[in-house]
């Protein structure tokens, strides 16, 4: 397990820094349809914010920001949404991910719909690659075993 | 027998004389009296002073504990949200570059979740004191540091490039007055910034600073920096403090040699 660290330049500095990578992070997903990067890199980005906050506030800070149960249900959610807007285009008789199809739903032309669709899509990525990257951070830094059972089963907190 | 009386009351001992002596002994009797008071009441008056330097240094203690625990907060969570908001509102508007309702829309969604994410990290134990008046000296704090690094980069050129290098690497450790963590940071940051100096750790408000030679080690040790950081962040009212957790250990010593 990966402990929290004690240097108070690292912590302060990470204190001050998350915010506003979480931020940077839903910028690069929320405008990743007409600019580089996208979902995935700002997935990636915010569950990199998420390791930093592991890493230097330690896991009972994260658990009470972001319980492990939303992290896997967000994971979830997100592929949900892809898949439901893939199919939703695939029911209103385009292919699969044709989003100019929406244009039916959300009542704008094919043109906006398509950019609409992109963006509910990245989130959907987004979402998902956040939860993922951050679960396999912690299981790699854990070996696979909760805080709370290690605590349980008696080992030190802290144990690299 | 009789001599012996003789010799020590020579003139017939007399009631008189008794009494003299009677007199002179419960003179005596309450000089050492008040003598012994005073001492009792000075060793007082001193348990007194040690118990109350000791209670301000445990009340220190404990505050320090608190800064490092970060639960020193003093403003609210509701004024830090807005305030977290505000400036992250201002990072998407830099950021975006795109002022159309539906990009600022979705920027305030952002914002908000964010803000909602992580309003405590970024006042996390913010002192009392005027954000704008710490604002505006740390950025008369920039000048004079550029100014710093541009001279003590010279410097360190001059170290590297005489054929000589007189460099005498030292680790030189210090005990900083600063007490939040965030002017830590600064001073920390700051010395690591300029040439010749790294900021190796900091533990238990002790600095531990790698100087490349004599001349950079002195020039950090005339703690003007320091100082200057404590301006920044209004800390320079520590320094009575600190003399008064001075004064106790004068009190214990004279308490020992009564």
């Amino acid at each position: 397990m990966i402990g929290k660290s004690d240097d108070i330049i690292i912590k302060t500095i990470a204190r001050i820094f998350v915010p506003f990578l979480q931020l940077y992070a839903l910028y690069v997903i929320m405008h990743g349809h007409y600019s580089p990067g996208g979902g995935f890199q700002g997935g990636v980005i915010l569950g990199a914010s998420m390791a930093l906050l592991l890493i230097t506030h330690g896991y009972d800070e994260l658990k009470r920001r972001l319980p492990e149960g939303v992290l896997l249900l967000l994971g979830s959610l997100g592929v949900l949404i892809y898949a439901g807007i893939g199919l939703l285009c695939l029911i209103l008789g385009g292919n699969y991910l044709d989003y100019s199809q929406l244009s039916v739903i959300l009542g704008v032309d094919a043109a906006h719909a398509r950019s609409l669709g992109i963006l509910g899509v990245e989130l959907g990525v987004g979402f998902t690659v956040m939860a993922i990257m951050y679960s396999i951070f912690f299981d790699i830094s854990t070996g696979g075993i909760l805080p709370e059972d290690q605590r349980r089963e008696g080992r030190v907190e802290g144990e690299r | 027998m009789r001599l012996c009386r003789y010799f020590l009351y020579p003139t017939q001992p007399g009631v008189i004389e008794a009494m003299e002596v009677t007199l002179f002994i419960h003179a005596a009797d309450d000089a050492f009296r008040i003598l012994e008071n005073a001492k009792a009441q000075a060793v007082g008056l001193l348990d007194t002073a040690t118990r109350l330097t000791s209670e301000t240094r445990w009340m220190e203690e404990k505050k320090l504990q608190t800064i490092l625990k970060g639960a020193h907060e003093t403003r609210s969570g509701i004024q830090s949200f807005v305030i977290t908001f505000v400036m992250l509102m201002g990072f998407w508007a830099l950021l975006s570059g795109k002022f159309d309702a539906f990009h600022l829309s979705l920027g305030v969604i952002c914002s908000l979740i964010v803000a909602y994410l992580s309003h405590d990290l970024l006042f996390a134990n913010v002192r009392v004191g005027d954000g704008r008046v710490i604002v505006r000296r740390f950025l008369a704090f920039i000048p004079w540091l550029l100014r710093e690094i541009i001279t003590s980069n010279f410097y360190v050129a001059y170290l590297a490039l005489s054929p000589k290098m007189p460099i005498d690497p030292q680790i030189m450790r210090f005990k900083t007055k600063l007490e939040s963590d965030i002017s830590w940071v600064v001073l920390a940051n700051s010395i690591t910034l300029t040439p010749g100096t790294v900021t190796i750790d900091i533990a238990d408000r002790e600095f531990m600073v790698h100087a490349l030679d004599r001349k950079t080690a002195a020039g950090l040790d005339t703690g003007e920096m320091e100082d200057r950081v404590a301006h920044i962040f209004m800390e320079a009212d520590h320094i009575y403090i600190q003399d008064v957790l001075d004064v106790s250990r004068i009190f214990a010593e004279l308490k020992r040699g009564m």
